[in-house]
């Protein structure tokens, strides 16, 4: 198999950005209740009340907000168990911008 | 005797959360999460599961559902249309069994609650929020898509059938903050 300079170029790019941190985004939602929304942080990430209470209004007034970084596996993880209980979340790599 | 209409779910002692329905709540509360589990099996019946795949919790569905309350309960994780498939493929049977395990925890609960009291450990009381949450978020999905507006759901004539729907919206809402305080009051 004939590998050209832009294959493994490209080949190179993806090993490294498997090490790039990836973001778990929670978007706002016109129906989860704000308490309801801080608990859930608290309980899946063991965030303080205040940490919590600051993203839940992060996300409430900007619409959206990063909650963890990590690895992809992780991500997937995490975006799993807030899915679980209901929190509109999504992942993506880091360097897509917000 | 029947009781009076619930006060909500309170903290007892170090691991208990009570509540005590009126006999209308009990039953009310029941369909909601029956209908929860029913809308969650039908999704899954309509994947035409390998017996094989799904028993490593792999499904055939690698679209969103059809359906706009399962759209919500079983959202997108990327919102990249072909990473979304993937990872809906491998992790939407896991997710959907999960939820199905919340609201099936209520309805055991509701069922053996003949004197209308629920008493729920920590564990029982997550599930329990995670199956109120649901049930919220397909009715919240069914009154948005008749178009209304929180005001306009609050003008709504009284014969209106949209009307009784709010209202359970709103009184699960208050139910379960009530829920989420008792949690937090640690």
């Amino acid at each position: 198999m004939v590998r050209t300079a832009d294959k493994i170029e490209e080949e190179i790019q993806t090993v490294f950005s498997t090490d790039r941190p990836w973001i778990t985004i929670v978007w706002d939602d016109p129906v989860n209740l704000m308490s309801y929304v801080t608990y859930v942080l608290m309980e899946l990430f063991s965030f303080s009340k205040d940490k919590a209470t600051e993203l839940m209004l992060r996300i409430h007034n900007e619409g959206k907000a990063v909650v963890s970084t990590g690895s992809r596996e992780e991500m997937e993880r995490d975006v799993a168990r807030l899915h679980e209980f209901g929190l509109q979340a999504t992942l993506q790599r880091d360097d897509q911008g917000l | 005797m029947t009781k009076d209409s619930t006060q909500g779910f309170r903290r007892h002692g170090s691991d208990s959360y009570i509540a005590d329905f009126a006999e209308n709540e009990r039953v009310v509360l029941l369909n909601l999460a029956e209908q929860i589990i029913e809308l969650l099996a039908e999704r899954i019946d309509h994947a035409q599961e390998d017996p094989l795949a799904a028993m490593v919790g792999i499904t055939s569905n690698d679209s969103p559902p059809a359906d706009e309350v399962l759209q919500r309960l079983l959202p997108n994780a990327y919102t990249d249309d072909v990473d979304a498939a993937e990872f809906r493929r491998y992790t939407e049977a896991t997710l959907s069994s999960k939820k199905k395990t919340h609201a099936m925890a209520m309805r055991i609960h509701l069922k053996g609650a003949h004197d209308g009291t629920v008493d729920l450990d920590r564990e029982s009381a997550r599930a329990w929020l995670g199956a109120l949450n649901d049930i919220r978020l397909a009715l919240g999905v069914r009154l948005s898509v008749a178009g209304q507006s929180r005001e306009d759901l609050e003008l709504l004539a009284p014969d209106d059938p949209m009307r009784g729907m709010y209202a359970v919206y709103g009184w699960l809402g208050w139910l379960q903050e009530s829920l989420i305080f008792a949690l937090m009051d640690e």
